[in-house]
């Protein structure tokens, strides 16, 4: 903790030092608190969107790797398979895929990030979203290449937003939960995995997820019933709410070895039926 | 700093509707909150690619759900990019009780930093203190 105020301290200061020339009122460097608690109408009326408020798998690593440098190629899976013509499970498979380049960055290994690169625009075509795509993987393949790692976590991030732009395009809103759904799976069972390897009440602390569980779940409700139907989507919907109940403990809770053991499994399971054969 | 801080507007485009026009305001708010939240590249913060742009006032603020990790800090930023408006950013917790934060405001530019100290559901108001009724962005960085 106070490590991290100092990284805020220096962020202030360098906001302070940008900016002193134009601002006449201005303040930081100082911690302070909100002086009224938000009202029942405001948390009922507050937003949610999706590029804020579902987090992104590059930030559920970062929070892991505070720990240490944990052993992502550990966290490799084999090829998935890419044939199904189901469009709810490659979108759900997109997600994962997108997610295992986070990890291929990570573990900054350029082989295994154009490995996924192809995968992903393989999806992406069958999607009828790769010219999306196609346009980030030659400056994914360039910076796999020079190993420029702070880069490809950008590209990454980029390549999903224009995913989900294009299936907005294409009137494929409804795919777009299912991405942020399967690259949310696929993160879990990676971060629980690493836990697992080196369990520590710090880390397991991070599982603590229960409103965005809550938040996907009630964009799954709101799906269409033609992809509600959807026999993975059916199993996704009631699996996420087991692990609704597993990630909604309090915040002074430490998850045991054996209840983040609980989360793994069940986040594994999903991830190989979203990648199972059709 | 100029090339992250021009793939971070092109990515915000990118998260634009195209069935909606954009307007003057909304680029106006983006481009100045990318500016300011550019500050904090320099200490290893990675601005988050997304965005939400709303319309506020003095009697309606905005307030946003973000779900943040235990061990990550963040610096939460808006604008309108008007001048002579005044901003304000605060954060809550998921019950909706104020947390400590580091505050930044200069006119229409407002920062909050904070690392949690659990991971999960916080939420982050942005409130015009001055200044007519206008458009403004909100985005975050993380690191």
């Amino acid at each position: 903790m106070p490590l991290l105020r100092k990284w805020l301290g220096l962020s202030a200061i360098a906001l302070l030092s940008v900016f002193s020339a134009s601002a006449d009122q201005q303040s930081a460097g100082n911690t302070t608190a909100a002086d009224t608690p938000l009202s029942t109408d405001e948390l009922k009326n507050a937003s949610s969107v999706d590029a804020l408020t579902v987090p992104t798998p590059g930030e559920f690593f970062k929070a892991i790797e505070k720990g240490g440098k944990p052993n992502w190629t550990s966290q490799y899976r084999p090829p998935v398979s890419i044939k199904s013509t189901d469009r709810a499970q490659m979108a759900l498979n997109l997600g994962t895929l997108i997610a295992d380049g986070y990890i291929a960055v990570e573990a900054h290994d350029g082989q295994q990030v154009k490995n996924v690169g192809k995968d992903v625009l393989a999806l992406a075509k069958k999607l009828s979203v790769s010219q999306s795509v196609l346009a980030r993987s030659a400056s994914i393949t360039q910076f796999a290449e020079n190993d420029a790692w702070d880069q490809l976590n950008e590209e990454l991030e980029a390549t999903q937003n224009e995913v989900k732009k294009a299936l907005e395009e294409n009137r494929d809103t409804d795919l777009i939960t299912l991405v942020s759904i399967g690259g949310w799976i696929r993160g879990t069972e990676v971060v629980t995995g690493l836990v697992l390897q080196n369990y520590n009440a710090e880390d397991a602390k991070l599982l603590r997820q229960p409103a965005l569980v809550s938040f996907l779940k009630s964009k799954l409700t709101n799906l269409p019933g033609k992809i509600q139907k959807d026999p993975l989507v059916q199993n996704v919907s009631r699996d996420l709410d087991g692990i609704e109940k597993m990630v909604s403990f309090s915040a002074d809770h430490v998850p045991s070895e054996g209840e983040v053991k609980d989360l793994n499994l069940a986040a594994s399971k999903l991830t190989k039926q979203i990648g199972a054969p059709e | 700093m100029t090339r992250f801080i021009l793939a971070a507007l092109a990515a915000c485009l990118v998260l634009t509707s195209p069935s909606r026009a954009e307007t003057d305001d909304q680029v106006t708010a983006r481009s100045d909150v990318i500016d300011l939240a550019g500050a904090f590249q320099n200490d290893g913060f990675k601005i988050r690619d997304g965005n939400f742009i709303g319309q506020i006032s003095k009697d309606h603020s905005q307030i946003v759900a973000v779900n943040l990790y235990s061990g990550n800090a963040y610096w939460f930023t808006a604008s309108t990019g008007q001048k002579l408006d005044k901003l304000k950013v605060s954060l809550f917790d998921d019950s909706g009780k104020p947390v400590s934060y580091m505050p930044y405001q200069s006119g229409p530019r407002a920062a909050a930093g904070f690392s949690p100290d659990a991971s999960g559901l916080y939420y982050v108001k942005v409130a015009l203190q001055e200044g007519q009724p206008a458009t403004f962005c909100l985005i975050y960085s993380y690191k």
